[in-house]
């Protein structure tokens, strides 16, 4: 299984959602975060935006769904211009879903 | 080391602290997120608080008000190889209704840990 983690604009966030639910994966876990990318953020006029509000979501998928579910979230997030975000990958060993208490997604 | 996310009911988050304390784990992060699993999202907060209105909310409001994102809490905790698999019975255990929206349970394999204060690496940075 693997965790992708995807740093998108929060008005992108319900589009990606209903893509990615769409293709059969609609689990996912979104949470609000600040932060800046290699831009060091920007500056209008005298004031420096440094630390961007951001969504982060983060879903969990079975590893032959990865390349699908990531082509979908750079579709769907993308505006073209700076600041759409990032995908991260990483792997996770096991997933167990309390209410059964069985392992698997 | 293994990093174990997962996500429950958020009135649950004192009873798993105390069965996390209980049980040897006391280090633990807390984060307020907002998320749906294979159902789409359903319920809201009536039925976070009373899992059994999940069975009788998702047939009645099939058409209605759908709650696309339910507050979670998710728990982060790090541990030793050898203790996932208590750890992840701790968390069922104490978080197991049988309903749907109980949440999930993630373990990550992690790489390094640093303890900010001494500088100490691996094994002895974690509890």
């Amino acid at each position: 299984m693997k965790m992708i983690r995807a740093i998108v604009r929060p008005d992108k966030t319900e589009g990606v959602a209903k893509a990615l639910a769409q293709a059969g994966m609609p689990s996912l876990t979104k949470m609000h975060v600040f932060g800046r990318g290699r831009t060091m953020g920007i500056r209008i006029g005298d004031v420096v935006y440094d630390e961007f509000p951001k969504t982060l979501l983060l879903l969990v998928i079975e590893d032959e769904k990865l390349d699908e579910a990531i082509s979908i979230i750079l579709e769907s997030a993308k505006t073209g211009t700076m600041g759409d975000g990032k995908v991260f990958v990483t792997e996770v060993e096991e997933a167990y879903t309390v209410s059964k208490g069985t392992k698997g997604l | 080391m293994k990093e174990i996310m997962t996500v429950i009911r958020r009135h649950q988050v004192p009873a798993t602290k105390k069965a996390f304390e209980d049980a040897g784990f006391p280090a633990l992060t807390i984060q307020s997120v907002e998320g749906r699993g294979k159902q789409g999202g359903i319920g809201g907060w009536a039925a976070e608080v009373d899992p059994e209105l999940n069975a009788v909310m998702s047939a009645d409001l099939a058409d209605e008000t759908r709650f696309d994102w339910i507050p979670k809490r998710m728990l982060r905790i790090v541990v030793q190889d050898d203790q996932v698999e208590e750890v992840v019975d701790v968390i069922i255990k104490a978080n197991q209704t049988g309903h749907v929206g109980d949440g999930k349970i993630f373990v990550c394999p992690l790489k390094e840990v640093i303890r900010v204060r001494t500088g100490e690496v691996g094994r002895e940075a974690v509890v």
